[in-house]
């Protein structure tokens, strides 16, 4: 355990300044989703306003106020703390991000892997199933599986989302797998006979899983966006529960008297998919230089 | 051998988009509930005989896949059925709404094409130096932008702060003309290229950075050639291969994008007409108008295939 924290401390110390900012907004914004359900698992309120409170109801804030003290990055046309709204969002935005690269990373890594390695008729029935799901134009097929069966709680937009992932995660997988397995150490295990089973999940996946990684962080942050703009339409997670898309929904229409509440999520939006982009792009450049002087 | 290759993508084409409109059709085919609920007004739905004539009358009753074959055979002649709401014919819709999405999408791949030419080409040429780390810092931030964020952003800038172009609305060309037309295309159509702009700028330096090492450059650089003339002139024509192909491709895939950006600007586009089916629930328009942009994205992506190998002759004789 010591000897991974060393080795990923060494990459850290390693990366370019923007990414290692990039990787350190990331780590905040995984925590203050986290954050910002803790009360919900200990049971017991923290200090963290209620985003759906709207404090000029009994006095005590007017809405669309600037930053404060009692609300750091001011209110909405509420009077709700814009503040604890996008902490809440965040973790729509965690889950269904997770949710999409989990899926890819365990379903679509190993399709890919296991396609890819024995080749034949299953692979090619495979491939010609999921051509047809990346036929769509991803975000209309969204709209019109989200419309017509009308989901909107965060369970399953993110099996929605996470299924629709799986193809391209199989075809980067079954890609990087048709590479490794003409390699050398391959061969030389085949040699010795070892079983198929032991080398794909011993040789193969653990070859491939850098390069899907990589991928699932880029991935990630247009997961990240799409989910946006589903929100964006009302078509996610419904409102008073915030969300980063659902927020700007909802500021658009002040968008006259404020941009405060369009402009924190846009910002918190548009710098999560810059840190994963960022970070996705470094390790993927990290990875086809230690893939090439292999 | 070309001819090979586009019979070879036609046969896949047509299985494309077979699978395409079967799984469109089962989707709106699994829904709950019975469409006749949703068809016919709650006060109607106590007269059984009713119900049971309409159910005829529509053809509701027949098994999956005959309907499938119907609808499709319909819309292989341009009938996608009547919207069970304002019955209006689906295809009048997308013929009503179509020219506006279209129009964003070309003028957005034209932006997109016509501004990453010189940047990408300007970031190879000057490799790592100041432009080139700008433009790199630009491309980043411009991919992760969501388009709908950035349409909202340039409505605040250009119509709340400066007040240059309107917010909302459309001009049409054949009413207005060209200029009050752009007017009202140019904000949307910007927001859209963003992303593309990008991605195009990025390939060219890449593909560029590539040709500009090539001994025909440097032959031509020894000649005393200017470098402007080069670099537009050896440089550039090869590495358009690459570019042509891409922009071809986001063509169709911007048929999808406009949907979001329509729906910002209030535009009268396929897209909003879309969304607006979604929030009514307009079964017969959702399914059809997904399978038009489904189909025109399909038929773009083989369309680009085929292109590729044409124009590349490395590819055709593989």
């Amino acid at each position: 355990m010591s000897h991974l924290f060393r080795r990923f401390g060494r990459a850290f110390l390693e990366m370019p300044l923007v990414v290692k900012i990039a990787l350190v907004w990331l780590v905040f914004i995984v925590g203050a989703a986290i954050y910002s359900r803790l009360d919900r698992i200990l049971g017991q309120a923290l200090p963290l306003q209620d985003p759906f409170y709207q404090p000029f109801l009994f006095g005590e804030a007017k809405p669309v106020e600037g930053p404060s003290s009692a609300h750091w990055l001011g209110t909405d046309i509420l009077s709700r703390d814009n503040l604890s709204r996008l902490l809440h969002g965040s973790w729509v935005s965690l889950i269904v991000a997770t949710t999409v690269v989990v899926f890819g990373l365990t379903v679509g890594g190993f399709i890919g892997a296991f396609v890819g390695y024995t080749r034949g008729k299953v692979e090619t029935l495979t491939m010609a199933t999921l051509d047809v799901i990346l036929a769509f134009p991803p975000l209309v097929l969204l709209l019109a599986l989200v419309a017509v069966y009308k989901v909107r709680n965060l369970t399953m937009i993110a099996l929605v989302f996470g299924v629709l992932g799986i193809p391209t995660y199989v075809r980067i997988a079954r890609a990087s797998t048709l590479g490794v397995a003409s390699r050398e150490f391959v061969q030389a295990a085949e040699a010795i006979g070892t079983k198929r089973r032991a080398i794909l999940f011993r040789e193969i996946i653990p070859n491939i899983m850098p390069a899907l990684f990589a991928y699932a962080l880029i991935n990630a942050g247009f997961v990240i966006v799409v989910e946006g703009t589903l929100s964006y339409l009302g078509l996610s997670v419904q409102i008073p529960e915030p969300t980063w898309g659902n927020m700007i929904n909802e500021g658009r229409r002040d968008i006259r008297q404020t941009i405060l509440p369009i402009f924190w999520p846009g910002l918190f939006l548009t710098l999560s998919v810059v840190s994963l982009n960022l970070v996705g792009d470094w390790l993927q450049q990290r990875v086809a230089v230690r893939s090439s002087a292999l | 051998m070309l001819a090979k290759v586009i019979a070879a993508r036609a046969v896949r084409l047509i299985a494309t988009l077979f699978a395409v409109s079967l799984l469109t059709f089962l989707m709106v085919e699994q829904l709950p509930g019975d469409p006749i609920l949703a068809i016919l007004p709650p006060e109607a739905l106590d007269d059984l005989d009713n119900i049971e004539r309409i159910r005829k009358e529509l053809k509701l009753d027949d098994p999956v896949l005959t309907r499938y074959f119907r609808w499709v055979g319909d819309a292989l002649q341009g009938d996608l059925g009547k919207s069970y709401i304002t019955d209006q014919p689906v295809s009048d819709a997308i013929k009503d709404r179509i020219p506006v999405t279209l129009e964003l999408a070309f003028l957005a791949t034209l932006m997109a094409a016509l501004l990453a030419i010189p940047i990408g080409a300007f970031s190879a040429y000057r490799e790592g130096g100041y432009f080139d780390r700008a433009m790199s810092g630009f491309t980043t931030a411009a991919l992760s932008i969501p388009g709908f964020l950035a349409g909202i952003f340039f409505i605040w800038l250009f119509t709340l702060k400066f007040n240059w172009l309107p917010s909302t609305g459309w001009n049409r060309i054949t009413d207005k003309g060209l200029f009050a037309n752009l007017k009202t295309a140019i904000l949307p159509a910007g927001a859209l290229a963003l992303a593309p702009l990008a991605i195009n700028a990025r390939l060219i330096r890449a593909d560029m950075i590539g040709t500009l090492k090539e001994d025909y450059v440097l032959s031509a650089r020894a000649k005393g050639l200017r470098d402007r003339y080069i670099l537009m002139r050896h440089a550039l024509r090869p590495s358009s291969l690459t570019a042509i192909t891409v922009f071809a491709l986001q063509l169709g895939g911007l048929i999808g994008g406009t949907v979001v950006i329509e729906t910002v600007f209030a535009l009268p586009g396929l897209g909003t007409r879309l969304i607006s089916g979604i929030y009514q629930r307009d079964v017969m328009m959702i399914q059809g108008i997904t399978l038009f942009i489904a189909t025109i994205y399909v038929v773009v992506n083989a369309l680009v295939d085929v292109l590729y190998v044409a124009l590349d002759p490395r590819i055709r004789r593989q």
